[in-house]
């Protein structure tokens, strides 16, 4: 019987033929990270549940195998409270005790500075403190967001426990974008159409011909925010754009892989990606996503029958805009956005903050005069973070913010006030909004 | 058998930023930090409600806990008191950090039945919730070794042994 890649990976690691819904007492994983916000409690665990089963054993205290675990301190750099710097002292003195590899701060996000640097492959199953993980999975990888227990067990052991074998959904893409729509417009529109929980307990595999024509950088925006729509995790074949991605790249012995033609999904949904637009998500929810062109519409139906997950939006108005965060501040992106961005201003009444993704990212952009169009329109450029997604130390919004971001949520206060507004888009329609201080349409900057 | 009052009730989609926003994640390693602060913009009330009893119930529809993965938003719960979530449906990184920290989730296929301060008993060995307000029985389903893992409050057990195993492994080479 024919596999998905999720059921042919964990075969592969457990070492016999698995499929959907069978259960592994123990899962092995090939990669492991953790940043700065799971990091320190992770290490005050390990300590904690482990110390004592060492020394019963008679050895110092060990991990599974520090080349497979990384330390990326991204989330609240460069840090702005005392207990963070505590936290981020901790990792660094874990991290040279046992020979783990940490970034240095503004070094990059985790879901980012990894794949750039060839510690992810396809194969790899990958633990990563954070629900964004699922970015990795554009590399073939089965890549699963876990919580603190879940990451010090497999930190002492280099095991998932009780794992059940996900189902998974396919999503087709066919035809190829339009000028002026990305990938972000992709996942948005999928993820209107499946809901916040529509993927829920299996795995997003993207597939079909209009994957093909879909660069590195647009793939990982889409397995980015599988988990929107509360998918297990995103995953994408091995085909020639990822071998040339991973070539004088990959760190790790590299293997193809894709799903058998005769697995077994739950569902199937196909997407001609040329009929889509540039899309919107709406306040407090990813899935309230709508078309540019009928944004108007959207804003009279929040004002009708507003919902604690659907608010009511006044006006298409915007004093955000912020172009960064783990799912669109690639290289790419920065490339979309200041070709809108060339030979305008950011609105007199917009805060526009754009933050590379890594440090490679912005050193590129520098050289390449990217950041120079940003600067020079009144942009505030930040060293590598994750930035106002975060909510916690830059770009904290009032309760009268209006934000377009291209990051991944809209969750109510997540950047800050709980009345603040957050819409979510691609950099190119970010940018358009920054100039225009209204929700805009990035294709007329196109032409 | 775990006896508790219904003191939230939730619609859908209830992220963990909604249950412990991002801003006070890194403030603290200890786990009572976090129960101040829970729901703080979602549900101000929250704490205080929860202050009422020391067994608390929450109520919700489906995909309680979606979004992030912060464990701390266990922790939050927990802290306050809550014994036990009934939901229609958890994703899998919420679900698995509460089998971690012995957060029993119910999961039934109406959640609607129960409202703001019913009495509960909740019997994971017989599957059943005993709404004693309402004199009504619910049943509802559970996989054997997530009952386990919740009434052994997690799996470190588990884990402490392997870790053993591979260490005496090692020592053998």
């Amino acid at each position: 019987m024919g596999q998905t890649m999720a059921e042919k990976i964990v075969s592969r690691q457990a070492g016999r033929e698995v499929y959907a819904h069978d259960k592994l007492e123990r899962l092995p994983i090939t990669k492991l990270f953790f940043n700065d916000v799971i990091g320190p409690p992770a290490i005050k665990g390990f300590q904690e549940d482990f110390t004592d089963v060492f020394e019963n054993c008679g050895k110092p205290p060990q991990v599974f195998d520090p080349k497979r675990i990384f330390f990326t301190p991204d989330h609240s750099v460069p840090t702005f409270a005392i207990p963070i710097a505590e936290g981020i002292d901790s990792m660094s003195e874990f991290a040279a005790k046992h020979g783990i590899r940490m970034y240095k701060e503004g070094d990059g996000i985790e879901h980012v500075v990894l794949i750039e640097d060839g510690h992810i492959v396809p194969w790899d199953i990958v633990l990563g403190t954070d629900s964004h993980t699922d970015t990795n999975g554009a590399l073939g990888t089965l890549a699963f967001g876990v919580g603190t227990t879940d990451a010090l067990y497999a930190m002492a052991t280099g095991h998932l426990y009780d794992f059940v074998v996900p189902e998974s959904i396919k999503f087709e893409l066919t035809g190829t974008l339009p000028k002026g729509v990305y990938s972000k417009d992709i996942i948005l529109h999928i993820i209107g159409r499946m809901g916040a929980g529509g993927c829920s307990k299996r795995v997003a595999e993207f597939a079909g011909p209009g994957l093909h024509s879909l660069t590195m950088d647009a793939r990982t925006t889409m397995c980015n925010m599988a988990v929107e729509m509360s998918a297990r995790t995103g995953i994408m074949a091995y085909d020639d754009v990822l071998a040339d991605f991973l070539k004088d790249r990959a760190q790790w012995p590299v293997d193809p892989i894709d799903s058998d033609p005769d697995a077994e999904y739950a569902d199937v949904m196909q997407i001609d990606l040329s009929d889509l637009e540039p899309t919107v998500a709406f306040p407090h929810k990813p899935a309230n996503t709508t078309p540019i062109s009928r944004v108007q519409e959207m804003i009279e139906r929040s004002q009708r029958e507003p919902t604690p997950d659907f608010c009511t939006v006044n006006d298409d108005t915007i004093t955000n805009a912020f172009l960064g965060s783990c799912t669109n501040a690639r290289y790419e992106d920065l490339v979309a956005g200041a070709a809108i961005m060339r030979g305008h201003k950011v609105h007199p009444n917009v805060n526009l903050i754009v933050i590379p993704s890594s440090r490679k990212v912005y050193e590129r952009a520098m050289d390449e005069g990217i950041l120079q169009v940003f600067v020079k329109a009144g942009a505030n450029i930040e060293s590598s973070n994750c930035g106002p997604c975060f909510g916690s130390h830059m770009g904290v919004m009032s309760g009268k913010g209006k934000m377009i971001s291209s990051s991944n949520r809209n969750y109510q206060g997540r950047m800050g006030s709980p009345d603040a507004r957050i819409f979510l888009a691609s950099p190119a329609t970010v940018i358009a909004s920054a100039i225009e201080g209204r929700l805009a349409d990035p294709r007329k900057y196109l032409d | 058998m775990i006896t508790g009052t219904v003191t939230s009730v939730y619609g859908k989609d209830i992220n963990t930023d909604d249950i412990i926003p991002a801003s006070f994640l890194q403030l603290s390693t200890e786990r009572a930090f976090f129960a101040e602060n829970a729901f703080c913009k979602y549900d101000p009330e929250f704490k205080k409600r929860c202050r009422q009893s020391n067994m608390n119930i929450v109520v919700a529809k489906e995909n309680f806990g979606c979004g992030s993965s912060r464990e701390q938003a266990v922790y939050a719960l927990k802290e306050n008191g809550v014994v036990c979530v009934i939901a229609e449906s958890y994703p899998d990184i919420f679900y698995r950090n509460s089998l971690s920290n012995g957060l029993v989730l119910i999961t039934v296929e109406d959640a609607s039945g129960f409202v703001m301060g019913d009495a509960l008993q909740v019997d994971l060995d017989s599957s059943t919730i005993q709404n004693v307000t309402k004199g009504e029985s619910t049943y509802f389903e559970m996989k054997a070794e997530d009952r386990n893992t919740f009434q052994q409050g997690g799996m470190i057990g588990r884990v402490r042994r392997h870790l053993e195993e591979i260490l005496l492994q090692q020592a053998e080479k």
